[in-house]
């Protein structure tokens, strides 16, 4: 049970200050725009957050590239808006902690090849309520969302789009039970990656073989048999390596109920 | 963690371990010398087999003694010319019978049943008759003896009686008690087995229990006259068992069904056991699993266990505890089922949980996933609790018991008989063996007794504390000699006591000294579960998997680094953050749904809520429209007051209540019990959010209990900090746009005393004649040719009259106007105007746009006003209202929904709360909120699992006639034929439904035997017609009858509660000095107790300390060092001498009762019902519900001067609470009334202002403090 309000509540209020900047080859006005600073929760997603800043940009590009889709890059890497924004930023600047986060916004040449299309928010709550199931098959057989209303699913997408840490946790909650006779889940939904952006995601069971909880130490010596010092960060934080992964998983994971962990 | 209980198991060494489901370590029993071969354990009560193969009794974990009351009536007849005189005629009664006469009660001839047994005190005389005092020699008079006794002796009473008293009290608590051997010599037929059970016997009256043991010959023994208050029984009943049996074991599960296990490998039940016939008629015979031997069995409510030769695992099923006595498939179930896992030994606790010991590793496993739905478990886990290290090996023992007399080892106490044989003129047959010694050889402490019997003759004390004293020469036992033999008397408390020293509840520190437990591998022989009640929902912490450690994580090292590393993200970074927007707009969420609108008790009608709520601005309002999407009304949640549920059986429904607007309340009944309580927690949620509450209340507030035994909480603290103004309060009324022309009437909160002012402005009409300002008192019932309202008394009455160009002051007292004074008319037609009117010792002074304008003395105490009424034609702007104390009106008391379910709750003035349960349990309050159907709301501290239990019973009546006899045909006038108890509501079983999801059934319906008045064997009760005395036994004149069903629910929830003790009370008492509280209470078989250690810090106290009483008590009420009570009869006592040093007080003090002409009935007297003390007053609802005042009392004067009584009202009440000048109390009708205008010189204050109108059963206003 993630009953350890304290952390969920920290986690769920980390926000990072971003510094969003048109791409300086796309203003086609004489006046340059000014940047757009703005809070955002590390938990939700960029399509999410972007409306105001879209705004103010558009009266600064040319029209024919109003209609485009706008996208981001940090660095010249662009940034893919299925993952939490948070951890883009760890993912990125984890090793080397920037604020504000400067971005640049994009209304030209799409990366086909690297982003994947977001036309609406419905993309997003597609995304994310799959990502969603996806974990809790790997938590308990799919079982519990499964046993869930429509209106349920209904409030963990707006309970995470309006920033509602209640409205979400009164469903997330039965998402992080487990079930049945076991303690733990069945699997930790978990995904680790490395800091080219590679993802690496295994099945991790929560237990060792004789019971005993299992803690982080222990998934990295399984996982990297050969590498010595490997530290994990999410969430903007170095997790200490007797975290167990129960509670890792419990209280850690985004809203999309994954753990998303970047190597260093 | 709800409740203590205990698993007992024994090490390989033979040494006793306990293990609390509160904490988590086993605890070593004191070591006595003596090995234990087998345990059985019901809740408080031990048997054991010894090591010497001899029966041991262990009674513990009782916080008050276990007291028998001994009761002979002395009888004398009047002879002509002797008087009065023992002397009767032969055919009257014995000289000391029993009340009816039929049993010779000699006093001399009453002895203790045995050793373990001690009197406390000597015979005494009852003093009382129905409340009354008697005369000092205690008779009562009659004409003859099977009549009415009364107190006056008048010509024709030919007879008389008094009534001798004794108490008698278990002695040998919390140590082993040797059960005496069969024969003289106990080694010639030693015991092997003992089982103890039938705590849940179908109808069997409370405190039966059972007890069944194995000889080494293989005969069965059935002990009896074993029950709660005689823990040790009478004596041993061989039990026939059938031929070639050679029994081994033996099992008594909690239905008292009885099992044995053969030598054989085959098991054998004992059928036909019930109530009447506790010992069974028969042996049956049980197949055993397909090739296998049983070696071990246990016996639980629906099941049995069992483990077989190859240490296999075996589950019975089919067997039904409640049908075995009269089923016999019922009690041999239908067939084995096998269960995974390999143990060697297996026991049945409460609810059927199942502990077993592992074949391979010896350790202790519980069976986790055990419901009445699943009652074969899903898994084994095994118990890991750390132990205790053994404080006494084996070696060290022998040493200690021979330099320590107390520790005595059983092989000492054989030699000594042996010795003393020659001594004793032992009859050979074990079953004279219970005759007792009579009192004189106990070894009672010759010093201690003397001294106790000068300084205080008439009243022995023996609160608990000496009986631990007594009894310390061990040569004064022997095993063979009595029954209740006591091998090792109270443990020491500085180290023994510890086993049982779980009950300090959550305070109590388990880990406090780590050093002394160890984690060493016990290999365990036998486990006893019989007593062990592990809560499914909550289970201990004997577990080492996550779900348990999760404590264990709040504080390790890795979740602090990670909440630290959290917490600092940002903040290396300096950054102005203003510039950043913010990227989620907030917006305000909202919930609708369908639902219907109660109007009446039978309209109602379909409806749409829509909830909207905005957190940053602290806005929420309910909307309620009409199916077509018309607005009905909007309800801004800001002026909701209390959300509570109102649910009955089938209609999930909520009350919201909203004084300020004139509908006072709504009821909204939900599609289904999910939403309504969605629905509740969601309103509760925001109705406390916009009211800034959280957490725990303040120590000042008000606590209450709904009908459907909810929390709620009346905090004033929010309300004092906001209007405090220098140590003044101000409250400003809404009155603009109020039609003055017919009168407007604002109730003053705190009435009108010295340093109250007001202050009035607005504009007076362009064309007027009169306007009036009068501050006056309550209205009044007037009854004249039809009953109308009144207020009879004006203390000031303003009226400025331009049509006579004067100003008029003036007083009415009782109705009529006093001498007017007259003042010039200083106002104009059209005029706007600032009145100020400001009371002072002396009288009001009254300012006109803020200079003085003239003074009105007082001719009636300004503390009789409690409302302001302007009249007349002007318009009013503002109208502001100050006193010293907090004004608050009932509209802007919001009633927060805590949590938990309770019947009642007390509070103090230092914040330390408890609350009794339907089935009399007592809760402590953590200082947590929510839990439940609050699910959000608060953190999970402190949120505890609750249950709680209510008996549900209807009645079946019948009428006699000439043909068919008994028939549930009635006359035409008669009751319905299945009905409540005063028979005018229909209620049948089948249709008895509970409240909702929550609560379950745990019985069947059953037939009460143990009805007030007495019963037949079918539960029957007679009585001539039907509202009339019944009585048990069928007589001639008998035409109706009529027998009692009963059910039991229970409900499972959450609460901020948890529980404190295990005595079951009826009324508690609270009141603090400092960081101290006393706390006082009465059992729930009517005895006084009070409870040590408790404080702020550690509210749920040490234990309790018992208080011995003349007579069963029903309420109780402590403040400043003065105790009242109210006993079964209505009568009132003080105890007298309680100070510091000495808490429990020296006696008991009769108070007489009020006695008066209440004008709403003939009756001239009643008895108490329940009582409030303040430091001054003593408030005493009586058994008519009205109210009556002791005041004047004082730490010299306790119990008070003089009886007052309220008669401006006639309402009726349930319950009150009062202190120093606050009384609240609850109406029949469930309404929260405050008493205003209390004060020193008038105790009994002048009205009643209705606070809360929900229905609503307890209010404690203990911990008020508005000042």
């Amino acid at each position: 049970m993630a009953n350890d309000r304290e952390v969920l509540r920290e986690i769920w209020d980390g926000k990072l200050p971003i510094c969003f900047q048109l791409a300086q080859e796309e203003i086609m006005e004489i006046q340059q725009p000014d940047p757009f600073y703005v809070m955002v929760p590390r938990l939700s997603y960029f399509p999410l957050v972007t409306d105001k800043m879209k705004r103010h940009f558009l009266r600064y590009i040319s029209q024919e590239n109003a209609d485009n889709e706008m996208w981001l890059d940090y660095n010249g890497q662009p940034l893919k808006w299925h993952y939490p924004i948070g951890f883009l930023y760890d993912l990125y600047c984890g090793h080397d902690p920037q604020l504000p986060w400067n971005l640049t916004v994009h209304f030209m040449k799409f990366p086909e090849e690297i982003l994947l299309r977001c036309p609406n928010k419905d993309v997003v709550e597609a995304h994310f309520m799959s990502t969603i199931k996806e974990a809790d098959v790997l938590k308990h057989r799919g079982q519990v969302m499964s046993t869930m209303q429509k209106k349920d699913h209904n409030q963990l997408w707006l309970g995470l789009q309006n920033d509602k840490f209640d409205q979400f946790w009164a469903i997330n909650r039965r998402l992080m039970e487990s079930h049945g006779d076991s303690e733990g889940f069945k699997h930790i939904p978990i995904k680790i990656y490395s800091d080219d952006g590679v993802c690496n995601q295994r099945l991790v069971s929560p237990k060792n073989t004789d019971g005993s909880r299992k803690t982080l130490q222990q998934m990295i010596t399984e996982l990297y048999p050969d590498k010595s010092n490997v530290k994990l960060r999410t969430h903007g934080v170095v997790i200490p390596h007797d975290t167990p992964l129960q509670w890792l998983s419990e209280h850690l994971s985004y809203p999309d109920n994954f753990l998303h962990l970047c190597v260093f | 963690m709800s409740s203590n209980s205990l698993l007992f198991s024994i090490n390989n060494e033979g040494k006793v371990y306990a293990l609390s489901t509160s904490g988590s370590c086993w605890r070593e029993f004191m070591y006595l010398g003596l090995e234990f071969k087998t345990l059985s354990a019901v809740p408080h009560h031990l048997w054991a087999v010894g090591g010497d193969r001899q029966i041991y009794l262990h009674v513990h974990g009782l916080e008050i003694p276990i007291r028998v009351r001994e009761e002979s009536y002395e009888n004398e007849r009047w002879l002509p010319l002797e008087g009065f005189s023992g002397r009767l005629l032969p055919t009257d009664r014995y000289h000391f019978s029993s009340q009816d006469g039929t049993k010779d009660r000699s006093i001399d001839r009453i002895r203790l049943p045995s050793m373990a047994w001690q009197w406390e005190g000597d015979w005494q005389l009852e003093l009382t008759l129905d409340g009354q005092p008697l005369d000092h020699d205690g008779w009562t008079y009659a004409v003859d003896f099977p009549a009415q006794f009364g107190s006056n002796k008048q010509w024709k009473s030919c007879v008389r009686r008094r009534k001798w008293i004794r108490y008698r009290k278990f002695s040998a608590m919390n140590s082993w008690c040797a059960i005496a051997p069969l024969h003289k010599d106990p080694t010639q037929e030693p015991f092997i087995d003992v089982s103890i059970g039938g705590i849940q016997i179908p109808y069997a009256s409370p405190g039966t229990l059972s007890v069944w043991a194995i000889t080494s010959h293989g005969r069965v023994m059935y002990r009896a006259g074993v029950s709660t208050t005689s823990p040790e029984g009478l004596k041993w009943i061989n039990i026939s068992i059938p031929p070639n049996c050679d029994i081994k074991q033996i099992s008594v599960g909690p239905t008292g069904l009885v099992w044995a296990l053969l030598w054989t490998g085959r098991a054998i039940v004992r059928k036909g056991i019930t109530k009447d016939c506790p010992t069974g008629e028969g042996w049956m015979e049980v197949k055993s699993p397909n090739e296998t031997k049983l070696i071990s069995l246990s016996v639980g409510y629906n099941a049995v266990w069992a483990v077989s030769s190859d240490t296999r695992v075996w589950f019975r099923k089919g067997v039904e505890g409640n049908g075995a006595g009269v089923s016999e498939s019922a009690a041999l179930g239908s067939g084995w089922l096998e269960i995974t896992g390999n143990m060697s030994h297996i026991s049945v606790g409460i609810n059927d949980q199942v502990f077993a010991i592992g074949d391979s590793d010896k350790s202790i496993y519980w069976r986790s996933g055990i419901t009445p739905a699943e009652q074969t478990g899903k898994r084994w886990r095994r118990v890991q609790a750390n132990m205790q290290l053994s404080r006494t090996s084996s070696s060290a023992s022998v040493v200690s018991s021979n330099s320590n007399a107390k520790h005595h080892s059983l092989s000492m106490l054989n030699e000594s008989t042996t010795e003393r044989k020659s001594h004793i003129n032992l009859h050979n047959s074990w079953e004279e063996s219970h005759s007792a010694p009579i009192e004189h050889t106990l070894p009672i402490k010759p010093k201690e007794a003397n001294k106790k019997r000068n300084e205080n003759t008439e009243n022995i004390d023996l609160t608990g504390k000496s009986y631990e004293t007594t009894l310390k020469n061990p040569r004064a036992w022997s095993p063979v000699r009595s029954v209740g033999s006591v091998v090792g008397m109270e443990a020491q408390p500085d180290s023994d006591s510890s086993v049982f020293d779980v009950d300090s509840g959550m305070f109590f520190d388990d880990e406090v000294s780590q050093t002394a437990w160890g984690t060493c591998e016990t290999m365990w022989a036998f486990v006893e579960a019989g007593a062990c009640s592990v809560d499914v929902m909550q289970i201990p912490h004997w577990f080492s998997d996550s779900q348990n450690a999760f404590n264990m994580d709040l504080t390790s090292k890795w979740r602090i680094e990670v909440l630290d590393r959290l917490k600092n993200r940002n903040s290396n970074q300096k950054l102005d953050l203003s510039i950043y927007g913010v990227a989620v707009e907030e917006k305000g969420w909202t919930r609708s749904c369908e639902a219907r609108l109660i109007n009446g008790i039978h309209t109602s009608e379909d409806c749409i809520l829509s909830l909207y709520w905005h957190d940053l601005e602290n806005i929420g309002t309910l909307s309620v429209f009409q199916p077509d999407g018309t607005i009905n009304f909007i309800l801004n949640l800001g002026e909701v007051t209390s959300v509570i549920n109102t649910s009955e059986p089938g209609c999930p429904r909520l009350t919201l209540s909203f004084p300020h607007l004139n509908k006072i309340s709504i009821k909204i009944q939900f599609i289904s019990e999910m939403e309504q309580e969605e629905w509740q927690n969601v309103l509760v949620d925001i109705t406390s959010q916009i009211n800034g509450l959280t957490g725990k209340p303040s120590a000042n507030s008000v606590w209450a209990i709904s009908n459907s035994g909810d929390v709620l909480n009346w905090d004033p603290m929010p309300a004092k900090l906001n209007t405090s103004k220098n140590g003044r309060y101000t409250k400003e009324f809404q009155v603009f746009g109020k039609d003055i022309m017919s009168g407007v009437t604002t109730p003053l909160h705190n009435n009108f005393p010295p340093g109250s002012s007001l202050k009035i402005t607005g504009c007076l009409h362009d064309v007027l004649d009169r306007f009036y300002i009068n501050l006056q008192g309550p209205e009044v019932k007037k009854q004249r040719h039809k009953i109308e309202k009144e207020v009879t008394e004006i203390p000031l009455h303003f009226n400025v009259r331009f049509d006579q160009v004067t100003v008029v002051c003036n007083t009415k007292v009782s109705g009529n106007w006093g001498s007017e004074e007259r003042h010039k008319l200083p106002l104009a037609p059209g005029q706007e105007f600032c009145i100020q009117i400001v009371c002072d010792v002396k009288g009001f002074k009254i300012l006109l746009n803020d200079e003085h304008y003239c003074s009105f003395e007082h001719r009636v105490r300004p503390e009789t006003i409690t409302s302001v009424d302007v009249q007349g034609p002007l318009r009013l702007f503002s109208m502001e209202y100050s006193t010293t104390n907090v004004i608050i009106g009932a509209d802007e008391m919001y009633w927060r929904m805590i949590g938990g379910y309770l019947r009642r709750v007390e509070s103090c003035q230092n914040g330390v709360v408890w609350g009794i349960s339907h089935d009399h349990r007592v809760w402590v309050y953590t200082g947590g909120w929510g839990g439940g159907v609050l699910k959000g709301v608060g953190s999970k501290d402190g949120i505890h699992s609750m249950t709680d239990t209510q008996t549900y019973c209807v009645y079946e009546n019948q009428r006699w006639n000439p043909l068919s006899g008994y028939t549930s045909t009635g006359l035409p006038t008669d009751r319905h034929m299945w009905s409540d108890i005063t028979g005018r509501l229909k209620r049948t079983r089948e249709h008895t439904k509970l409240l909702n999801r929550h609560w379950h059934w745990i019985s069947e319906w059953m037939i009460d035997y143990n009805t007030q008045g007495g019963v037949d064997s079918d539960g029957w009760q007679y009585a001539t017609d039907f509202p009339a005395p019944y009585h048990g036994k069928k007589v001639f004149t008998d035409c109706v009858r009529r027998r009692r069903w009963y059910r039991k629910a229970q409900i499972v929830t959450e609460g901020p509660w948890i529980r404190a003790g295990n005595t079951a009370l009826l009324d508690i008492s609270l009141w603090a000095t400092g960081d101290e509280v006393s706390v006082w209470a009465i059992t729930l078989a009517g005895d006084a107790i009070y409870r040590t250690g408790v404080t702020v810090s550690t509210p749920a106290g040490a234990h309790w300390e018992h208080v011995n009483n003349p007579q069963p008590l029903v309420a109780i009420s402590t403040c400043n060092q003065i105790v009242w009570v109210v006993g079964r009869k209505g009568e009132l006592y003080y105890r007298e001498d309680i100070s510091k040093e000495n808490p429990s007080g020296s006696k008991w003090k009769l108070i007489e009762l009020p006695k008066y002409n209440y004008p709403y009935s003939q009756k001239s007297s009643f008895g108490a019902k329940t009582v409030s003390l303040t430091t001054t007053s003593a408030w005493v609802i009586l058994s008519n519900g009205a109210i009556a005042v002791r005041s004047n009392i004082s730490r010299n004067q306790q119990d008070g001067k003089e009886w007052n009584h309220l008669t401006e009202c006639d309402l009726t009440f349930k319950q009150i609470s009062a202190i120093e000048h606050e009384v609240w109390a609850v109406t029949t009708e469930g309404i929260i009334q405050r008493r205003l205008g209390v004060t020193d010189e008038n105790p009994v204050g002048t009205t009643w202002q209705p606070i809360h109108s929900g229905n609503l059963v307890h209010v404690s206003a203990r911990g008020v403090c508005l000042q």
